[in-house]
């Protein structure tokens, strides 16, 4: 059975995973802080999951190279958070970063000098962005995730019109 | 030789100056870490501090400004280059922590809250230049001379126009007041 790590799981962990969070509310099978070193030896999990978290932390690099630690070669992370022209990146006071879908761009196909920044290598699979439920239905949302250079063109000129909802990435750990 | 200090220098200094990086892969003449109790420097050192790519980083902004202005004579120059909130590169670089406008640091300048100083900082700076660029087909059109000419224009863009005609980057040269 695959090994699945929900770090900040929250309510609703992934089913058939191992959740962790910060708060006994949840449905957490770990209590632990995410910030700091994860309670997990290195390549324990074939998948982990990191939704709406990375927002919140206090580091992007240290979290992700934490999940990349625990995660198998070859492991899917896949990381959801809210696209920074959203409302829902300024509704919590508890979020700290405003992001784009070319926000995780210093994990793969980076220049060499942001190594110092970023150690954990990942390869980008897919990156997945939602818009609002109008643009959707006119399209844009499958212009946006069908062609590279039009999601490009939207980041630049439209997002602040055509405003994302959420990005979705699927990572794979390169060891 | 005018002193100049390069903060957060990166690979490509700027000629002449004295580079300073957290990142020893860099062409830092001084390693230093920002946010850890400012520059390894005395007071008066240099005749102009770069910043570039620099300020949207920092933990504390009006702390880092401080260090700036105590390394910088009487009367020389801070000049800083950061992006325009409405950019996507902005957004795109995960240890940005801030999103800033041309009045960002309006903050610093004698008078610069609606005709008060600010009080949460002693330090004062005016402002000698800024000039706003903006996406290239935006400038095609003209919008980035009437921004950059007009002070009213530009204001008009700031308050009104900016989500739509996005900027992209801010270079602001200040004039240091002792």
């Amino acid at each position: 059975m695959a090994l699945i790590l929900d770090i900040g799981c929250g309510r609703k962990k992934y089913p058939g995973s191992i959740g962790i969070d910060m708060s006994p509310a949840g449905q957490a099978d770990v209590l632990c802080d995410w910030e700091k070193t994860l309670p997990f030896a290195d390549s324990s999990f074939d998948k982990v999951r990191l939704v709406h978290i990375i927002e919140e932390v206090d580091n992007i690099f240290r979290v992700l190279g934490e999940a990349h630690r625990v995660a198998k070669p070859g492991a899917r992370v896949t990381i959801v958070t809210p696209h920074y022209t959203d409302h829902a990146s300024y509704c919590s006071p508890a979020h700290r970063w405003h992001l784009s879908s070319f926000s995780l761009w210093f994990f793969s196909d980076r220049p060499g000098e942001y190594d110092y920044y970023a150690p954990a290598d990942f390869r980008e699979k897919r990156v997945r962005v939602e818009l609002l439920r109008i643009w959707r239905a006119l399209g844009f949302q499958f212009l946006v995730n069908h062609f590279r250079w039009y999601r490009k063109f939207w980041e630049y000129y439209l997002c602040f019109v055509i405003r994302g909802k959420t990005v979705e990435w699927e990572l794979e750990v390169v060891k | 030789m005018p002193r100049i200090l390069d903060v957060g220098c990166g690979p490509k200094k700027y000629p002449g100056s004295i580079g300073l990086d957290m990142n020893p892969a860099t062409a830092a003449d001084v390693l230093c870490h920002l946010d850890r109790g400012g520059l390894p420097f005395r007071d008066n050192s240099f005749d102009q501090v770069r910043a570039e790519h620099v300020i949207e980083h920092v933990d504390n902004i009006i702390a880092t400004m401080e260090e700036f202005h105590r390394v910088t004579r009487p009367g020389g120059r801070i000049f800083l280059a950061t992006p325009h909130y409405t950019d996507y590169s902005s957004f795109r670089d995960p240890t940005h922590r801030w999103h800033l406008n041309t009045y960002s640091f309006l903050y610093f300048y004698p008078g610069g809250m609606h005709g008060r100083d600010m009080w949460y900082t002693q330090v004062r700076m005016r402002e000698v230049k800024l000039h706003v660029s903006l996406l290239k087909l935006w400038r095609a059109f003209g919008f980035e001379f009437l921004v950059n000419h007009s002070r009213m224009f530009g204001q008009f863009w700031e308050h009104y126009l900016s989500f739509l005609i996005r900027g992209k980057l801010m270079e602001f040269t200040f004039e240091v007041i002792k």
